[in-house]
């Protein structure tokens, strides 16, 4: 007899309790018939109330019940966003074509230039140029630039959403208010976490399934960076905007944005990283590039490959990061100067 | 003619051309959850210390009535906290008043909807401010032009604009460096130089000089003074020096705790504080460097004294003394503009420079 039988039969539920004759799941003490000791008293959770009171749902039922809801209100999900979303899966899928099908030749050159124009540094470009002979040298190129096309997209994706969300946060108190705690829970959300409500709402092959998870998790920094730039502007210099007549999309432009240009910067180089991160996590979705070696490193327990392809990832990051750092830089001087 | 006297002639303005430029009314300033309940108690009475207290709110400004000449200088002069820099604010409407009015050419600046608000902080006044506030990330030249710019001027015209006021202002040369490769005086006059770009009728200057050193800040008054004599701009500066205030008022209102407590022509309330905190304040300065034969002048009356020396009614006492290497003896007859309007004596400017009673009682007390 479980222990809270005579609590439901106490307060007179136990016709309500028999009303429900639902198979429950036997946990392994029952199925042998042992009795909970008198000092094992357990804690009323639902499967401990069930075994008393049919009644009572148990907890697998509450798992049930929430991916049935899910499921009901998937279609009409789906009917939102999937048009919502294409766009996504259309940039994807031509950056990949992009990036793969252009000849090393072209393609490299030209990341080495674009590399320059942003970071201004030959070092850098010296590096870029260092890394790119390694991938092809290992036959990881393709991989490589396919992991590049994909948070290419995705940075820009999340740049050019997350700058406006965290403008519109700076600008107003209950805005940053209701978002705070959303890019609180997608920062600190486990990252497989993310996948699985998307695995729901996408087609596994649908490259927008992974692009959203990874613009999901890596457009928190950009946010919150251009929120708290905007906010750090020196206010004086606001109070000069507003006594000259500037118009708000004035002082927007002409004033906060360009002094608040060295944490969006910050953000962006967070974003880019992040991106990096979830890309290989992504693999298990069907994101193309290193991850899927790392993966198959996994899978397979083939040591070599997921070595060299994590290696492979190593560099990318080291390139992005110094890449968009340097550009960063050259920006904190420029603004340096300025106070 | 010293360059006092100039300054004194050119300022003044017969009576018949003073126009009301500015007119502040009535106007209340309450900060706190509700001010607009607490209006109706600080009329009934409710003091500053007892709205804080008993109502959680700060009053900043109590009932303020000014009026701002045409082509004058008006000094709001306060110590910090007393409201003048909240004043200032609400003329351009940088902060919003609880109640009251501000008449611009006989309309209420309070009441303008958004886009003439704009109009109106573009083209008809302008502002300098203590810390600068200058654009970092733009050229000087650029900053200067700011209202032109903001006007959608043609770039031509802008750098011209800009050109011309930074030259008056000695700064050319450095049209192309950044406000932080200048100097705070150097600065200033940028910013000085992007108010006068605007050709508004009026100026704010918010602690403008406050910020500089002392002998900076004394060129810095002279310039203003010496562009004022070209420009006749309505002029509205805050200060928390008595001397800065003196040496460029026309018109001083004096400000604590958020009221008014004197305001009129600067001699006549040096010579007549009607409270005992202006007389505090009063007591510090030097009276012969700002007071002028005019406030001091007795009316013309009896025979002028054989000897008596021709004055100048708006040189200050101190070069009158100066004039005659102190001796006590000597009397003065007044004259403008060849006629006679005044006696002085000696002895009158000495009692002149006693401070009304309020320094002796500070000693005593």
């Amino acid at each position: 007899m479980a222990t809270y039988t005579g609590l439901f039969d106490a307060l007179g539920l136990r016709d309500w309790c028999d009303s429900e004759k639902k198979p429950s799941l036997l946990s392994l003490r029952s199925l042998k018939g042992e009795e909970a000791a008198w000092y094992e008293f357990p804690f009323p959770s639902l499967d401990n109330l069930h075994s008393a009171c049919n009644a009572v749902p148990q907890t697998r039922d509450m798992t049930a019940g929430l991916e049935a809801g899910f499921l009901a209100v998937r279609p009409a999900m789906r009917t939102v966003l999937d048009p919502l979303t294409q766009p996504l899966s259309w940039a994807l899928d031509s950056a990949l074509v992009v990036f793969t099908a252009t000849p090393w030749w072209a393609l490299v050159p030209i990341i080495c230039f674009l590399c320059y124009r942003v970071a201004r540094s030959a070092s850098v470009t010296l590096l870029v140029a260092v890394f790119m002979a390694f991938f092809l040298f290992t036959d990881h190129y393709t991989y490589a630039m396919q992991t590049l096309a994909i948070i290419f997209v995705c940075t820009l994706i999340c740049v050019a959403v997350g700058v406006p969300i965290g403008i519109l946060m700076s600008k107003s108190d209950t805005t940053q208010r209701v978002i705070t705690p959303i890019l609180d829970m997608l920062q600190t959300l486990p990252t497989f976490v993310y996948l699985i409500p998307l695995i729901f709402l996408f087609k596994i092959t649908e490259p927008k399934l992974y692009g959203m998870a990874i613009i999901l998790y890596a457009i928190v920094p950009v946010v919150r960076l251009t929120n708290l730039g905007i906010r750090l502007v020196d206010q004086s210099v606001i109070e000069a905007a507003h006594a000259y007549g500037l118009s708000s999309r004035q002082r927007l432009l002409g004033v906060e944005i360009p002094l608040a240009l060295p944490n969006i910067m910050a953000g962006v180089n967070q974003t880019i990283m992040m991106s990096l991160a979830m890309v290989v996590i992504a693999s298990l979705v069907s994101a193309p590039g290193l991850g899927t070696l790392v993966l198959d490193g996994i899978n397979n327990l083939r040591l070599g490959v997921g070595f060299v392809a994590g290696f492979a990832i190593v560099l990318l990051a080291i390139l992005l990061d110094r890449v968009s750092k340097s550009a960063l830089d050259r920006i904190n001087s420029a603004q340096a100067q300025l106070k | 003619m010293t360059e006092t006297q100039q300054q004194g002639k050119s300022r003044r303005q017969p009576e018949a051309d003073r126009n009301v430029k500015i007119s502040v009314r009535n106007l209340y300033k309450i900060f706190g959850d509700q001010p607009e309940d607490m209006v109706e108690l600080v009329k009934s009475g409710v003091s500053k210390s007892d709205l804080l207290e008993q109502y959680q709110h700060v009053l900043g400004l109590h009932d303020i009535n000014i009026e701002m000449m045409d082509g004058e200088i008006t000094v709001i002069m306060g110590l910090s906290g007393s409201g003048k820099s909240t004043l200032i604010r609400h003329l351009n409407r940088l902060i919003e008043p609880t109640t009251g009015e501000v008449i611009l050419d006989g309309q209420d600046v309070l009441k303008l909807p958004e886009a003439e608000l704009l109009e109106v902080r573009r083209k008809r006044m302008s502002m300098v401010f203590q810390k600068f506030a200058l654009f970092p990330h733009r050229t000087v030249a650029e900053n200067a032009a700011l209202s032109l710019e903001v006007r959608g001027d043609d770039l031509a015209e802008q750098q011209a604009e800009a050109e011309y006021w930074l030259e008056r202002l000695g700064l050319s040369g450095f049209e192309d460096s950044y406000p932080h490769q200048l100097s705070g005086g150097m600065q200033q006059r940028v910013g000085i130089a992007r108010a006068l770009c605007a050709h508004s009728e009026v100026m704010l200057l918010d602690e403008a000089f406050s910020a500089l050193d002392p002998i900076i800040r004394s060129q810095m008054q002279d310039l203003l003074l010496e562009l004022q004599r070209e420009l006749h701009k309505t002029i509205v500066f805050i200060t928390h020096d008595l001397d800065e205030a003196l040496k460029l008022a026309d018109h001083l209102v004096i400000l604590k705790d958020g009221y008014v407590i004197q305001q009129g022509e600067p001699q006549e309330i040096l010579l007549n504080p009607c409270d005992p905190y202006i007389e505090q304040f009063v007591s510090d300065i030097n009276r012969a460097r700002v007071l002028r034969v005019r406030s001091v002048m007795k009316p013309l009356q009896g025979d002028v004294h054989p000897d008596a020396i021709t004055v100048d009614p708006d040189v200050n006492l101190e070069q009158v003394i100066e004039s005659v290497s102190g001796d006590t003896s000597k009397h003065f007859v007044v004259v403008q503009d060849d006629q006679p309007i005044g006696l002085l004596s000696m002895h009158e400017i000495v009692v002149a420079m006693v401070p009304r009673k309020a320094s002796l009682e500070i000693l005593d007390a």
